[in-house]
């Protein structure tokens, strides 16, 4: 399962209300490994995470991306989720007068994991001690209320509960203090794990200091364009994304760098 | 339309003579000066403020059976009633009517141990004059077309008198049915709180089946003496056919305190007020409203938060989802009198539109006369949001099953104001049986084919 659970995108082109944002974006994440996409504001990170999870604003204008050999692009949201796909929202939208509760166990009930409600309150308890989140969010309505971090830790929440096998986190980090960001790093890292591949879009390298990608790819313009190791987001961190995306010719050619290097 | 005053039993002349000779004799004067006032009166036509968005043009009131004589159908309703009492407050006393007057007063001992009157409200208009009185005096038999007709006609009826410093111990239902085509029913419905007394009462107007055109011409009257306190739900489920035009007329004395909600899913058309008149200093009214319309449904609420008194309080909320090409048509008035200075009254209507052709609408407005308060209004029509659906889908839950969550929890917050706990999961029970797209009215709904 590990080794054909990947996602796999090839030239992917999107826009939104018809500009074009995602410029051909090849990308691989196999299972069990950590991925971090990085780049400079506006180059198409949320773009990209929105339109993997089947967002109906974001049109898909060219090439492809599956997952687990699957053709996600004919997918509704829904189904993408079903099949295995998870994304932590940067900006978690609130559902007034649905419960904490009551969403989770909708969307365990769609996922074809219902569980008897003890059973789920217990492993909500454990989930919710693990991620310093108060009891009494339970009965609060999703995210309505909630901080910038409260907000990000009822993504992590959701994440550890539906166990996906691809989640796709977009600038969880953002906006968290120290502290927080440390809880939810942690609590990624303990999701993590060989059946899950996890792509983490973020502009800091602090949280991958926590999560230690195996990957790090800077997307530019659309496209991604250099990919490395760890060491990659600590070069970014020290001198800027300047040096590294250099000309457009440097760009292509560190795309073929990339490629070779998957 | 000759023919049609033949029909026996049908609203006119004869049925009020058979009501005014049944009456005793105060009752009986008010009939008659009722009928007359209801014959003088116009229908109300667009020219008419209340009734500028809401058309009763094709309704021909004569056309409507208000005594139908022996039916066979009071087994049935009663039936269905006790089912849903049962349901809400299995130790409620229970008081059921239909056309023929009140068919069941049962539970009713441990109230009356207490001094509380339960009864019907013909026969408490013998035995307790003055207070039915009292209280009929908020419904002036000239005041409106549709109130005349009720003052004219209106039979059995529920009343509820707590007296002074009395917590009643149940909660009372007052159940209201009918069935078969053309039935005219006229629930009828009084409560008065003497000083300090308390009270839950809930009023049930359901049709026993989605179909059947009907009138319901209906009032209820809740009289709050100084401090009483009163929590008053209302299910209204007429079948989908039905006319119905109700007036809640509340009147608060001196710190009292009102928690009225009322669901709303059932009849063709409504008209509906919520009056509540702060005439005490101190008076709290707090008004909620879930109302959920379907199909060619045209559901109007119209309410009055009449502050007459210093630092008196009313809130209003008034959830609505509609869709196919139903409409809810919604208009509020928060008025201040000039005495009534420290005033908090605050108004709001929150719409929510599923279908295209679905509309809804709503008017607040303020008149006020003192300075020193603090009244505002709200009013929000809209769609279901494409971020609350996205978040939903994105977690794996079928689009479908995403609108009913969403719409469902639209309406948590009003359903969270209900005074009664079983009442409220009542209500919640109807609401995701009508969000899953069965029919909002009638207590048998069924579902779309």
């Amino acid at each position: 399962m590990s080794d054909t659970a990947q996602l796999v995108v090839e030239g992917l082109r999107a826009s939104v209300e018809g500009k074009e944002i995602l410029n051909g974006v090849d990308l691989v994440v196999p299972a069990g490994e950590i991925h971090a996409l990085m780049g400079p504001n506006g180059s198409g990170k949320s773009t990209l995470a929105y339109t993997l999870m089947g967002h109906p604003s974001y049109a898909v204008t060219g090439g492809s991306a599956s997952f687990a050999g699957t053709d996600l692009l004919p997918l509704a949201a829904d189904e993408r989720a079903r099949l295995g796909v998870f994304l932590c929202f940067q900006y978690p939208t609130s559902i007034p007068g649905v419960s904490v509760v009551n969403f989770l166990r909708a969307a365990l009930k769609a996922q074809g994991r219902e569980m008897p409600a003890r059973e789920f309150l217990r492993t909500l308890s454990a989930v919710m001690r693990e991620l310093n989140i108060d009891e009494s969010f339970r009965s609060r309505y999703i995210n309505d209320g909630f901080s910038g971090g409260e907000k990000k830790r009822m993504e992590i929440l959701q994440l550890a509960l539906l166990r996906p096998r691809l989640a796709i986190l977009d600038e969880t980090d953002s906006g968290l203090d120290v502290d927080a960001l440390r809880t939810v790093a942690e609590g990624v890292g303990k999701v993590a794990g060989p059946d899950m591949g996890l792509l983490v879009i973020t502009h800091y390298p602090r949280i991958l200091e926590y999560l230690r990608p195996d990957v790090v790819h800077v997307l530019h313009r659309g496209r991604v364009v250099v990919s490395g190791g760890h060491d990659l987001a600590r070069r970014i961190e020290s001198d800027g994304y300047d040096p590294i995306l250099g000309a457009g010719t440097a760009g292509t050619a560190a795309r073929n760098e990339t490629k070779g290097a998957l | 339309m000759a023919t049609q005053l033949q029909t026996p039993g049908a609203i006119g002349p004869e049925a009020v003579t058979t009501r005014v000779e049944s009456a005793c004799a105060w009752l009986a004067a008010r009939r008659r000066a009722a009928w007359e006032a209801y014959t003088a009166l116009p229908m109300p036509d667009r020219t008419n403020e209340d009734y500028r968005r809401t058309d009763v043009s094709a309704l021909r009131p004569d056309e409507f059976v208000a005594d139908p004589g022996e039916t066979g159908h009071g087994a049935g309703l009663l039936a269905t009633l006790r089912e849903m009492r049962e349901r809400i407050a299995p130790e409620a006393a229970f008081v059921a009517a239909t056309r023929n007057g009140v068919r069941a007063c049962e539970g009713t001992d441990p109230l009356l141990a207490q001094g509380v009157l339960v009864s019907s409200l013909e026969e408490a208009a013998e035995r307790d004059e003055e207070a039915v009185r009292r209280a009929l005096a908020h419904v002036p038999v000239d005041g409106s077309k549709f109130t005349s007709l009720w003052n004219a006609l209106w039979r059995g009826g529920v009343f509820v008198h707590v007296p002074a410093g009395i917590e009643a111990r149940v909660p009372v239902i007052a159940a209201y049915s009918a069935a078969g085509e053309q039935a005219a029913v006229f629930p009828a419905t009084v409560v008065v709180l003497e000083a300090n007394a308390s009270l839950t009462l809930v009023e049930l107007q359901v049709s026993p089946a989605a179909q059947g055109t009907m009138l319901s011409d209906s009032v209820t009257v809740l009289h709050l003496g100084e401090g009483a306190r009163l929590d008053y739900c209302l299910l209204q489920r007429w079948s989908a056919a039905t006319w119905h035009l109700a007036t809640h007329r509340a009147v608060l004395e001196r710190d009292s305190r009102l928690r009225f909600f009322a669901a709303t899913f059932g009849s063709r058309l409504q008209k509906a007020y919520w009056d509540a008149l702060l005439e005490g200093p101190g008076a709290d009214a707090t008004l909620t409203g879930v109302c959920f319309g379907g199909g060619d449904q045209h559901l109007d609420h119209q309410s009055l938060q009449a502050h007459m008194a210093p630092s008196t309080h009313s809130d209003l909320l008034l959830k609505v989802a509609v869709r196919d090409r139903a409409q809810s048509v919604y208009g509020g008035l928060i008025s201040v009198d000039r005495v009534a200075q420290k005033t908090d009254g605050y108004v709001q209507n929150r719409n929510l539109m599923l279908s295209r052709g679905a509309k809804a609408s709503g008017i607040p407005m303020l008149e006020i006369q003192a300075n020193d308060v603090r009244c505002s209004h709200g009013v929000t029509a809209g769609h279901i949001d494409d971020d609350q659906r996205f978040y939903a889908h994105s977690r794996g839950i079928e689009p479908e099953a995403a609108d009913r969550m969403i719409v469902r929890g639209f309406m948590q917050d009003a359903l969270d104001r209900c005074p009664h706990e079983g009442f409220a999961e009542f209500v919640g029970g109807v609401l995701d049986e009508v969000v899953a797209g069965h029919s909002a009215a009638g207590v048998e709904a069924e579902a779309p084919a």
